[in-house]
């Protein structure tokens, strides 16, 4: 078997760094606000599995089965083509990630609220803090610390998952990769994927390392390390 | 990479269970649009040169060029185009995210179940594409027994290799590989994995321009390319087939084939 045509076609690439790169901020733009919006539903969602108790309870629980147990190819193709939620693919996959990295959050703050040990919460009761006081002041503190690891997770494969995005025709990273190889000028098909691993990879290791960073900077001075 | 992990069989439902959807969503939209509203958005799926690709972040090809020379005959003018996968533009014109598909789709008898063509504009058979350098040179389908071939998943060559040669018992179904789009396949050609793609004419002849690998010979089959168009749209359907063959009339369309496809 011939070896593989690595020599020919980084000229190519270097040629077309600039698509790349817009694709790059499409990539993070869509990324940015799906984790945001996960947050922003995933963290109320994990409270209410944890404290919360009757309908809502079960109608967050129902939710979140349903969406991590939905392929996210199928909840973008839905929310595109079936229920038309906006004209804007960007939007659109922007609320298939969003709902779906909710239902993975909720899990994430779930865990580290269940992790925080139940005297703590006695013990906030006992000064005469109200429970939802207790929660907020005592608990969540420390929860948020010690979710930082598994949000890690989350922050790593939304990004990835934003390829997805392909079958609406947004213009991300890999769209635009793929488009560069595919637009007949160039052999460079291996080219091109290595480097958008690459930019995948760096953006990836850039937000860990800044997550590291802020999971040291907040950990609970002389206690217990999350 | 287009391949995202549902088998044909699950998307196939999964769309065709959307399409049944956003039809009746139509039922009760009231549908029509003919309030003197003539702004049309044309969709396609780039990779297909020469039809349509991005060439420097551009949108071009003979699709994209003949389509807006089309156009301009009618009284309807192209607001802009918008991509999508191959398999999306269906749903996409069904849910009216576009109004016409220019994305040299195969008239055929399943596509026409759910979505109109125009009359055809281009005509293409099934070509052979073998290594430039290497000893096989097959010149007939029979001569693919045996031999590891290779085709674009969900496309007209893929059917080809299958009625032609895996039904019949030509070829063992082991010996298909499957790609997810024509440069895949053609760089597996190239570096020695499989001895054969089976491709559309055109497209195989720009590959055979830009690399090292030669069409040896072609399959007739009568494939015909049309504009695709929502069901009773016949209104613009028309407009479309007058505008088709007012450039065919001209020397616009003998002009687009020569910009694409070289002398034909």
């Amino acid at each position: 078997m011939p070896p593989l045509p690595l020599q020919s076609d980084w000229a190519f690439v270097a040629g077309n760094l600039d698509l790349l790169l817009a694709g790059t901020g499409v990539t993070v733009g869509l990324t940015a606000a799906s984790i945001l919006l996960g947050f922003l539903l995933g963290f109320p969602a994990g409270a209410v599995e944890v404290y919360g108790r009757g309908p809502l309870k079960r109608a967050v629980e129902t939710a979140g089965v349903v969406l991590r147990g939905t392929p996210l190819l199928v909840i973008i193709i839905l929310l595109f083509f079936g229920l038309s939620v906006s004209s804007s693919a960007f939007v659109t996959a922007t609320i298939a990630l969003g709902l779906r990295s909710a239902a993975y959050q909720s899990q994430i703050f779930r865990g580290a609220l269940q992790s925080v040990d139940e005297g703590q919460l006695e013990a906030a009761r006992a000064v005469g803090m109200g429970r939802l006081q207790a929660i907020r002041s005592v608990v969540v503190p420390q929860a948020l610390r010690r979710s930082v690891p598994g949000f890690q997770n989350e922050f790593t494969i939304v990004l990835k998952d934003t390829s997805i995005a392909i079958v609406i025709g947004l213009g991300e990273l890999l769209t635009v990769g793929q488009n560069l190889y595919q637009g007949g000028q160039s052999t460079a098909a291996l080219e091109i994927f290595l480097t958008v691993s690459l930019i995948y990879f760096v953006l990836t290791f850039v937000t860990n390392r800044s997550l590291d960073y802020v999971d040291d900077r907040f950990s609970i001075p002389g206690g217990e390390r999350a | 990479m287009s391949d995202n992990g549902l088998s044909r069989r699950q998307y196939l439902s999964t769309v065709g269970g959307t399409a049944v959807a956003v039809s009746l969503a139509g039922c009760f939209g009231g549908g029509g649009g003919d309030g003197g509203a003539t702004e049309i958005t044309a969709g396609t799926a780039p990779g297909f040169p020469p039809f349509e690709m991005k060439q420097d972040g551009e949108l071009v090809g003979f699709d994209i060029d003949l389509l807006e020379a089309v156009v301009d005959e009618t009284d309807y003018t192209l607001a802009g185009w918008e991509e999508f996968e191959f398999k999306s533009l269906i749903p996409a014109l069904t849910n009216e995210n576009i109004d016409v598909v220019a994305a040299g789709m195969t008239i055929n008898d399943e596509r026409d179940e759910t979505i109109d063509f125009t009359d055809p504009y281009y005509s293409s058979n099934q070509a052979i594409v073998v290594r430039e350098d290497g000893d096989f040179s097959p010149e007939s389908m029979s001569d693919l027994s045996g031999r590891p071939v290779g085709a674009q998943k969900g496309t007209t060559g893929e059917s080809t290799v299958q009625s032609e040669l895996i039904e019949p018992g030509n070829l063992d179904e082991s010996n298909y590989n499957s790609y997810g789009n024509y440069v895949l396949a053609v760089e597996d050609l190239q570096n020695g994995n499989i001895d054969a793609v089976v491709i559309d004419e055109p497209v195989a002849q720009t590959f055979a321009a830009q690399r090292p690998v030669t069409i040896a010979f072609t399959y007739e089959t009568g494939e015909n390319f049309g504009f695709g168009v929502r069901e009773g749209d016949d209104e613009f359907t028309q407009a479309l087939n007058d505008g088709l063959s007012a450039v065919r009339d001209g020397n616009t369309y003998q002009d687009l084939t020569n910009k694409w496809f070289g002398q034909q």
